[in-house]
């Protein structure tokens, strides 16, 4: 029965691990050929797999886990997905309803372990109960703003007979995200927006999940305002366009950092103004005027930076009734924007060639040259996320997935297997350090079962590079616990799983063995053997303002 | 530049016009085994604190009604309304800080029999009379049952039982 439920909400991947709790699921999958399972080789990894599967889609992740350690090795993947709203669902299975709470084997409390990182979850003692809370549980991951939802199903409820029902109509009194735009508030937004002397637009990853690219390129154009956006919101505005910013917060660019702390007008758009956008908060956008504030999650008006316009709605819907009221764009708005490209010209993007050893970001440019805007790139968490994110040129929506929120290391390699089972059609890239990717690398049997045309970019430079740099720049100089020099040579592991892979050492073997990934149908590894120094700049220091950012060095 | 708005501050209504970090709230929730859970996690999680917490069942089947006071710690105070209401088993949340309220407490104590008189007068009632003492109830304001517990202090006290508030609007 919960197959069929699965079938009917048009699943077509489960990303999953049989145990003890979920064997009666396991024992009929095999009459369902349409759901079609991968078997990773640890719950972390079906849980980032789901999550880069939805992300590269647009369809929920579907995740299935045995209970106790089983399920347990499913929260970082449920965190991750949660901080960064993307929606998935994960059945657990659980003990008998009758042995619940009495410490069985492989017993845990996964409800109360989940709880705070998903978005919503429940627990299924009664078969009964179970047609509508598989059907109630999509609806929550995919309305609204997404997230994942747990479905912890005790055993012998898999194994009860049932009779066949479709599930009644959703009433769900307690969930009722938020559509309708504020009209009134939309006209006062677009128009302070408009007339402001100093505006900018600020773009999450909302604009993402609401695909809502289209109708911030028309309103931003219309306002003639600049459009920067965050880490996740990568993609929501092409980075070649005349009034892009390119990335706000801590490691953005000088111009959009600029840019934010002399605005007068500041649009905030489906994002959640942290504090790695913020920097230190009492400093941030000193000179706006008027915040306005777009999130269809009402909850996020006012928990960091208090608006003067709230708009609680749909990223596209609420753009799309803000452009008709964009007339008259202020006089002075030709200033602002040779002003801000004076600033781009002032502070460009850089880095050191010519210390002899090969730079990240001469691979990332070797790459993108390649790729153009065509092809997904999942990166990892570190130093290797944000060359990335910075040294790509994302002109399209989709093409970056990275775990921004939590910021989970080892993500990088099985959230691109996911991205390459949801877009078979896009080429898919996964860049990591040589750190992550060893957190999460025995899925790379999964890549090679499956035969996945996915390229791993490993940016090895022997330490955990962001803590590296951090600790030189903010703690002291004191080196302490980054040195992995015990690493596996992973050309050597690519061939133990059964993959191609290369060494590349120098800039001179960058084109050839990125020609050799490319004309390899099938996963394929490249360990690049960087500068154990880079650095990723620009960085605002730890509890400075946006102000005080730090540029790459001239060298 | 158009007329800018003032921005929409959380809700300045305690009785010395700042803002009171105290919220105190009247929420309709969903029966279920991971409710209480829930709320009490979002509390813990967000850097909140509970003051005091009543929960009965409500008017409609499957729901309850609770009346939480809670400290918004260093959270904007609107924080603790908005981040409830996200939860599914959270139906309605109605923050009624320094509203027009009707707010009840209710204290039970045992008492030695020779106090029961005075208590009387003040409004106690007498629940039962039993050789070891007498145990007596009363219900008002918190500021009225604190008053009332004070004097049993005063006086000695076998034993003392305080619940949490719960609030109606005076004006539906």
């Amino acid at each position: 029965m919960i197959l069929e439920a699965l079938e009917r909400e048009g699943v077509e991947y489960i990303f999953g691990y049989p145990g003890g709790a979920n064997l009666p699921i396991y024992q009929h999958l095999p009459e369902h050929p349409k759901l079609k399972h991968i078997l990773v080789r640890h719950e972390q990894g079906a849980a980032h797999m789901a999550d880069g599967y939805a992300r590269a889609c647009g369809k929920p992740g579907v995740v299935f886990a045995t209970s106790g350690p089983g399920a347990l090795n499913l929260v970082t993947g449920l965190c991750t997905a949660y901080m960064d709203s993307v929606p998935m669902i994960a059945i657990t299975g659980q003990v008998n309803s009758t042995a619940v709470g009495r410490d069985a084997f492989q017993e845990s409390d996964v409800i109360g372990a989940t709880s705070s990182v998903t978005k919503h979850s429940y627990l299924v003692t009664s078969i009964d109960q179970l047609p509508r809370v598989i059907h109630e549980a999509f609806h929550i991951a995919t309305t609204g703003r997404p997230g994942p939802v747990l479905i912890d199903i005790c055993k012998d409820v898999q194994q009860a007979d049932a009779e066949r029902v479709t599930p009644d109509r959703l009433e769900i009194p307690g969930y009722q995200p938020n559509g309708h735009v504020d009209l009134d508030n939309a006209r006062l937004a677009a128009r302070a927006l408009a007339s402001a002397e100093r505006p900018v637009i600020l773009a999450g990853h909302g604009v993402l999940l609401s695909r809502a690219e289209h109708e911030l390129f028309k309103f931003a154009e219309k306002a003639a305002a600049p459009v920067g956006t965050t880490l996740l919101g990568i993609g929501a505005f092409p980075v070649n366009h005349p009034l892009s910013l390119h990335m706000t917060g801590f490691m953005g660019t000088g111009w959009n950092l600029k840019a934010v702390q002399n605005a007068d007008v500041l649009m905030m758009v489906g994002m959640r103004v942290d504090d790695r956008v913020t920097a230190r908060l009492a400093d941030f956008a000193p000179n706006v005027k008027t915040f306005i504030h777009v999130d269809i999650d009402g909850s996020e008006m006012g928990k960091n930076v208090r608006p003067h316009i709230e708009l609680v709605a749909d990223a596209r819907n609420a753009l799309e009734a803000m452009t008709p009221h964009v007339s008259e764009v202020d006089a002075g708005r030709g200033r602002w924007l040779a002003q801000i490209d004076a600033w781009r010209e002032e502070h460009p993007l850089k880095y050191t060639h010519s210390n002899g050893h090969l730079q990240p970001q001469d691979v990332l440019i070797d790459m993108y040259k390649r790729c153009r805007s065509e092809a997904i790139v999942v990166a990892d968490v570190g130093q290797n996320q944000i060359w990335a994110a910075l040294w790509w040129n994302y002109n399209r929506p989709g093409l970056f997935i990275n775990s921004g929120g939590a910021g989970t290391m080892g993500f990088a390699l099985p959230a691109a297997i996911g991205a390459k089972f949801g877009r078979p059609d896009k080429a898919v890239w996964c860049v990591a350090g040589e750190g992550g990717f060893v957190m999460t690398a025995q899925e790379l049997s999964v890549a090679v079962e499956h035969n996945l045309d996915i390229k791993i970019v490993i940016l090895n430079n022997f330490s955990l590079g962001m803590v590296r740099q951090f600790q030189d720049d903010f703690y002291g100089g004191v080196r302490s616990q980054v040195d992995m020099t015990h690493i596996p040579d992973f050309v050597k592991l690519a061939d133990a799983y059964g993959l191609p892979g290369i060494r590349v050492d120098s800039l001179d073997q960058v084109g050839p063995a990125m020609d050799a990934a490319e004309k390899t149908k099938g996963p394929f590894l490249i360990d690049f053997r960087i500068d154990p120094e880079a650095n990723v700049y620009p960085i605002v220091p730890l509890g400075k303002s946006l102000n005080d950012f730090w540029e790459a060095p001239d060298k | 530049m158009i007329e800018t708005p003032q921005p929409k501050a959380a809700p300045t209504t305690s009785p010395q016009g700042g803002e009171a970090r105290v919220r105190v709230l009247s929420v309709l929730v969903e029966d279920g085994s991971n409710t209480l859970s829930k709320i009490s996690g979002l509390i813990r999680r967000r850097g909140f604190h509970v003051r005091s917490i009543s929960v009965g069942p409500s008017r409609q089947p499957g729901r309850s009604r609770m009346t939480l006071s809670v400290d918004a710690g260093h959270a904007e105070t609107d924080q603790v309304r908005k981040q409830l209401e996200r939860l599914v088993e959270v139906i309605e949340v109605e923050d009624v800080t320094g509203e027009d309220v009707h707010s009840r407490e209710l204290v039970v104590a045992k008492v030695k029999a020779s106090q029961v008189g005075g208590l009387v007068e003040r409004g106690a009632k007498v629940l039962n009379t039993a050789a070891d003492g007498t145990t007596v109830e009363f219900s008002g304001e918190g500021k009225d049952v604190g008053d009332f517990i004070d004097e049993l202090m005063r006086h000695g006290v076998l034993d003392v039982a305080r619940s949490g508030p719960v609030v109606m609007r005076r004006t539906a």
